[in-house]
């Protein structure tokens, strides 16, 4: 009885199967052409909407000087503290810096903190992994136990202890994030390894007498691409997220760089968490769209990489 | 499950020796000197330097590097942390009086997120496919994408200043005597704290249900006539539960780095909140001793988690 009931029950699955069996019928389902990936990828509503959003900000922050006439550092004391206007679209801040090109140009720095602590780290726990993953031996568990010890930490708490040894920078940070981030991608390749080294392509590229990087690099990586660039997506966003924390908190970047998390940093002050509210409101719902998108985009990408997932 | 419990902890011994060595290194490596801090400022400028080098030949001082590790070390296992280079505060002290107001807040939030990402993954997995489903998912994803302190401003904003129903925070004011009393000062940090757990936890009891429901013994219980609502909840709610439990302890470093945040932002005080101020004044003792903590909190709880899992699911002690 129920279970005939929740058969009659339509979900969006169900329609969406129509929808593909409607399109085979018709002799259309390979037509649209390119690969199933981007097929795939380009189905997804939410993952699409993310990479508009994605592409916004990002386009709007490299393009800032086309899209405000003011400096983000230049402070201008006739105009402290000005809500938004069509001459000030953000407002102004306490020492009259406006605040839109503040938040264009600190997009820049967030980004590039989060992007490129993200390829970085990507970029050191796939070296490690990849080849410590197919020789295996003394180095695997040299390099397994030196990750445990480094994922052991509370990341923020080993971040902000090493932001206290190593001072605070831009390089610094990034330097840091590298470091505290490496962990689960370097799991994440090293596993995709050991399975993919069972495999008889790996056991004849041996057997022609290819060196063991080669083998590792050239031939088994490429293999492992999917969930790595899935990874980098997500670490973006926690990366962006953690350098919105720490900067708002005033142990980031340097305040005299704008950041996201830097405009943020003003608002620990209740004041003007009350009253001027366009300092913090427009620059907080802008990290969050971001991140927001980024995570669309990782978990569109998770889905259009995986093979075992129809539509 | 003995010989179980026992490797688990030889494996973790080593571990956390090499992290104490670590941490040691890291203090040896800051500006300070070992005396100044284990003695209070006031002790240290009132002692002459002849009592000062005795202090140091007795706490070995000038032995080698690893001799000087070990009597850390043991001094550490005594309870004796060291002593905080601004105030020169024991550090043991400082730790016994913020854990308190941490505990409470960590607990209330775990609580919290629990209950609530457990009760709606598993509504979303029940009615999958469906609008609240794609709802509940992208409400999901808002809540481990919106920054914590940006929650916890708005929320300040608008119940602490506008509307003036929680206080904007702190955690004791004079008089204050039973929990009660202290209620509406936890609620914000708390619920706050909790989002991004609840996210986490929806995701996972969701996934864990669907894979309880589409197991043969949901059907069995179907095909028996039981009614709907008891074959969710008593068959698959039960079994999809027990991995959510477990699931607290992977929890905990997202919760103890969360917390630090959130402390900061409501003026909670508790050990994140002493954390950042001894970042921000480079109080090097304090920053290794709360960041070993921390690691050791981490590492027994991953401890307890593996060893539950395995009473739990006997088919883990044997691979292993």
């Amino acid at each position: 009885m129920t279970t005939n009931i929740k058969l009659a029950k339509r979900t969006r699955l169900d329609s969406q199967f129509d929808k593909i069996r409607a399109l085979e019928e018709a002799g259309l389902a390979r037509s649209a052409g390119g690969s199933r990936f981007f097929n795939k990828f380009k189905n997804n509503r939410l993952a699409l909407i993310g990479l508009i959003i994605f592409t916004i900000i990002v386009l709007a922050s490299i393009c800032a000087p086309l899209l405000t006439p003011y400096d983000p550092q230049k402070i201008d004391l006739r105009a402290i503290l000005q809500a938004p206007s069509w001459e000030h679209w953000f407002g102004t801040d306490r020492t009259g810096r406006d605040l839109f090109a503040r938040v264009l140009y600190g997009g820049r720095i967030s980004i590039l903190v989060g992007l490129g602590s993200a390829i970085l780290s990507a970029a050191l726990g796939v070296v490690i992994g990849v080849y410590t993953g197919y020789v295996g031996g003394w180095l695997d568990a040299l390099a397994m136990r030196v990750s445990e010890i480094f994922m052991a930490f509370p990341q923020i708490i080993l971040v902000l202890l090493l932001v206290s040894i190593l001072g605070q920078s831009l390089l610094n940070l990034i330097i840091i994030f590298t470091l505290t981030g490496w962990g689960g991608i370097y799991r994440l390749s090293r596993a995709r390894m050991l399975s993919l080294r069972e495999e008889e392509y790996v056991l004849a590229l041996r057997s022609f007498g290819l060196s063991r990087p080669l083998i590792a690099y050239k031939h088994m990586l490429p293999n492992a691409l999917g969930p790595i660039m899935v990874n980098i997506t997500l670490s973006t966003a926690a990366f962006i997220l953690q350098e919105a924390g720490l900067s708002f908190l005033g142990l980031g970047v340097p305040l005299s760089l704008p950041t996201w998390g830097n405009i943020l940093n003003v608002a620990q002050d209740l004041r003007v968490l009350q009253n001027n509210w366009w300092i913090w409101l427009p620059v907080g719902t802008v990290i969050s769209l971001f991140v927001l998108s980024v995570n669309f985009i990782g978990d569109g990408l998770r889905d259009a990489t995986d093979p075992t997932q129809q539509g | 499950m003995l010989t179980y419990i026992i490797r688990r902890v030889l494996i973790l011994i080593p571990m956390a020796l090499v992290i104490c060595f670590l941490v040691y290194l890291g203090l040896e490596m800051t500006p300070g000197d070992a005396v100044s801090f284990m003695i209070s400022p006031d002790a240290l400028s009132s002692m002459d330097p002849a009592q000062l080098a005795e202090m140091r030949e007795a706490l070995g001082l000038g032995q080698p590097f690893i001799v000087r590790f070990w009597i850390w070390l043991s001094s550490l296992l005594q309870g004796n942390f060291g002593y905080s280079t601004s105030g020169g505060v024991p550090i043991g002290r400082i730790l016994s009086d913020r854990l308190p107001a941490t505990l409470e807040l960590s607990v209330a939030a775990l609580v919290l997120s629990t209950i609530l990402g457990s009760l709606l993954g598993v509504i979303s997995a029940l009615k999958r496919g469906s609008k609240t489903d794609s709802a509940l998912t992208v409400v999901g994803m808002l809540g481990v994408s919106v920054p914590e302190f940006f929650f916890g401003l708005v929320a300040i904003l608008i119940f602490g200043l506008n509307l003036g129903w929680l206080p904007v925070g702190g955690r004791m004011m004079p008089g204050y005597v039973t929990f009660w009393d202290r209620l509406p000062h936890l609620i914000m940090p708390a619920s706050v704290l909790s989002i991004m757990l609840t996210a986490g936890v929806m995701r996972y009891a969701r996934s864990s249900m669907l894979d309880a429901l589409s197991k043969d013994f949901i059907k069995t219980a179907r095909s028996k006539g039981i009614p709907e609502w008891r074959v969710n909840l008593l068959h698959g709610f039960r079994v999809a539960l027990t991995p959510v439990v477990v699931l607290i302890g992977f929890r905990l470093p997202v919760l103890l780095g969360g917390s630090v945040i959130i402390e900061q932002v409501f003026q909670w005080p508790g050990i994140g909140n002493e954390f950042i101020s001894a970042v921000r004044g480079q109080d090097y003792p304090v920053v290794m001793t709360i960041a070993l903590l921390s690691v050791m909190t981490v590492l027994v709880a991953s401890l307890i988690v593996d060893v539950l899992t395995a009473v739990i699911d006997p088919r883990v002690r044997l691979g292993d």
